[in-house]
């Protein structure tokens, strides 16, 4: 198995490379999400400073780090729930002003409407703009088929489990054809088989639809296993995160990837250098 | 084979029946007994019998039937009014801040006073007629409704909202979808304690005047000393409010389907 060693890039606050691949933020693809030199207050704490990064279209990037360290702050941001207090935060070219269906987030605990059927919760957003009730139904069906749900799309919520309660909740913001799809931990609360199934569902979908993808998590293995690009976040107050390319076999919905050489070589780079 | 479920449901069913015929055997051997006088405590078979009395006479020259349509009109127009106006203010006050602030110190200081001692005001203002009976009954709906329906639409939690705005809904789809669903549970449990209390307040309310109603009754009986007639009376509108009570509670059940099956 000749896997390239995974490289390790440390971004500064310059903006400058030091050593291994150089970060791919031009080059010819346009990124689909900037952050530029943002930073963010709350009570008159700078919770980060000069953060840039640039994502690309199809990208699944996976944000990693301890409680706390920002890394909800920062999809929060890309959501458009916060506004940066510095810099400014770019999807396709524009700045982000507000939330948007361009930028559909998975929560945590799923929050879907219990008043409603799956079909419904799937189609929200297109009720929202307005369109017909056979087209919201065809999408509804379609979603519920590419997340696995086929057959449970007029049952309520509160009758599913919660895995299919996150598969929900992925269908409803894949719905809205969003130009980036935000995961806040959306596994943290699911058993570890459970969130293994939807780890590999998350990454075929990714392969069908081609979405790109903004992945918060705390657990360094999800983000291995789901990452193209890691960031690392301690302390972002200086602008400083770590950034790491993963190079796993493709496709990546493998569950033998786990077990990977290269996988677990990673993860013990990542570790020691969260506990550093 | 009974299901665990079902036999639960049989035993819950059965002591329902069987504790009110339970009361109504004590209640029928105290009084064969002759323990306690007439006057107090008539025995079940003499309320009966002038409840059918009334049904065949009338009371006070106006037929039962005419008795129990004015009270039913009566807690009927102020509980739906003072529910909906109460329902709209409530859900205004939990999302408008300045809605909320305008409401807050004229309804916190109205909310404490008691209706029996608003009777005079009102009596004075508005008269012995229909329209203070109705107002005081529809006070204390509209306070009631109000202070549920502002926590219900309060308890929506913020991802739900959250979500919504990622998936484009403005503020007017938000409310509907979003904030009122999540407030239903809270409102219909405000519907019934209010449902009780207005019909506690219709009582009161018929002290302002008047010649119809089962409050009428009741206290036009108790000043004759004609207790039979006053516990006929009591039963029925405690019969009203039993009826009221487990029908909005079927509603509440069928219309907020989620709620306790998470």
């Amino acid at each position: 198995m000749n896997v390239p060693a995974p490289v390790v890039t440390l971004v500064s606050s310059e903006g400058s490379e030091r050593g291994g691949k150089p970060m791919d933020s031009s080059a010819s693809v346009r990124p689909i999400l900037k952050f530029e030199k943002v930073g963010f207050q709350y009570d008159g704490r700078a919770i980060m400073r000069d953060v840039s990064f640039a994502i690309r279209p199809g990208e699944l990037v996976a944000v990693l780090g301890p409680s706390g360290c920002g890394k909800t702050t920062i999809l929060n941001m890309v959501a458009g729930f916060l506004q940066p207090t510095e810099g400014v935060a770019i999807i396709d070219g524009q700045e982000i002003t507000g939330p948007g269906p361009d930028r559909g987030v998975v929560f945590q605990a799923a929050a879907l409407y219990d008043w409603m059927t799956v079909a419904d919760n799937i189609s929200f957003s297109l009720r929202c703009a307005g369109r017909p009730k056979a087209e919201r139904r065809r999408v509804a069906l379609e979603m519920a088929a590419l997340v696995n749900l086929t057959g449970f799309e007029d049952a309520y919520p509160y009758q599913l489990s919660g895995g299919m309660r996150q598969r929900v909740g992925l269908a409803r913001v894949l719905a809205a054809k969003p130009k980036v799809m935000l995961m806040d931990e959306p596994f943290s609360a699911l058993d570890v088989q459970t969130r293994e199934v939807l780890q590999e569902e998350v990454l075929r979908i990714r392969d069908r639809t081609g979405c790109t993808i903004l992945f918060v998590t705390h657990s360094i293995d999800e983000a291995v296993f789901l990452g193209d690009r890691i960031f690392l976040l301690t302390d972002l107050t200086d602008g400083a995160y770590d950034e790491f390319a993963i190079d796993l076999p493709s496709p990546r919905a493998n569950s033998e990837n786990r077990l990977h050489p290269a996988f677990l070589r990673l993860r013990e780079t990542i570790y020691r250098k969260m506990r550093h | 084979m009974i299901s665990a479920k079902s036999q639960a449901k049989r035993r819950y069913v059965a002591l329902a029946i069987l504790s009110p015929l339970t009361i109504l055997l004590v209640w029928t051997l105290l009084t064969a007994k002759g323990a306690v006088a007439p006057i107090i405590l008539p025995s079940p078979a003499a309320v009966t019998a002038s409840f059918l009395d009334m049904v065949q006479r009338g009371y006070s020259g106006v037929g039962i039937w005419t008795h129990v349509g004015a009270s039913l009109a009566r807690v009927g127009i102020a509980f739906f009014a003072g529910g909906t106006l109460g329902i709209a203010i409530g859900l205004l006050r939990g999302r408008i801040a300045e809605i909320d602030a305008l409401f807050l110190v004229p309804s916190e200081i109205v909310r404490p006073i008691p209706p029996l001692g608003l009777i005079p005001l009102f009596i004075l203002w508005f008269g012995i007629g229909e329209t203070s009976k109705i107002l005081l009954i529809f006070l204390s709906v509209f306070l009631i409704m109000m202070v549920n329906a502002q926590a219900g639409s309060r308890s929506c939690a913020v991802d739900a909202l959250r979500a919504a705005q990622s998936m484009g809904a403005n503020r007017w789809q938000i409310f509907r979808f979003v904030v009122l669903p999540s407030a239903l549970p809270q409102i219909m449990t405000g519907l019934r304690v209010s449902m009780g209390t207005a019909l506690t307040i219709l009582v009161a309310s018929e002290l302002l005047g008047g010649d119809r109603g089962l409050g009428f009754i009741i206290l036009d009986a108790s000043s004759f000393f004609r207790t039979t007639y006053v516990f006929a009376g009591i039963i029925l509108i405690g019969f009203i409010g039993l009826v009221s009570d487990r029908t909005i509670a079927f509603l509440a059940r069928r219309i907020v389907h989620w709620e306790g099956r998470r």
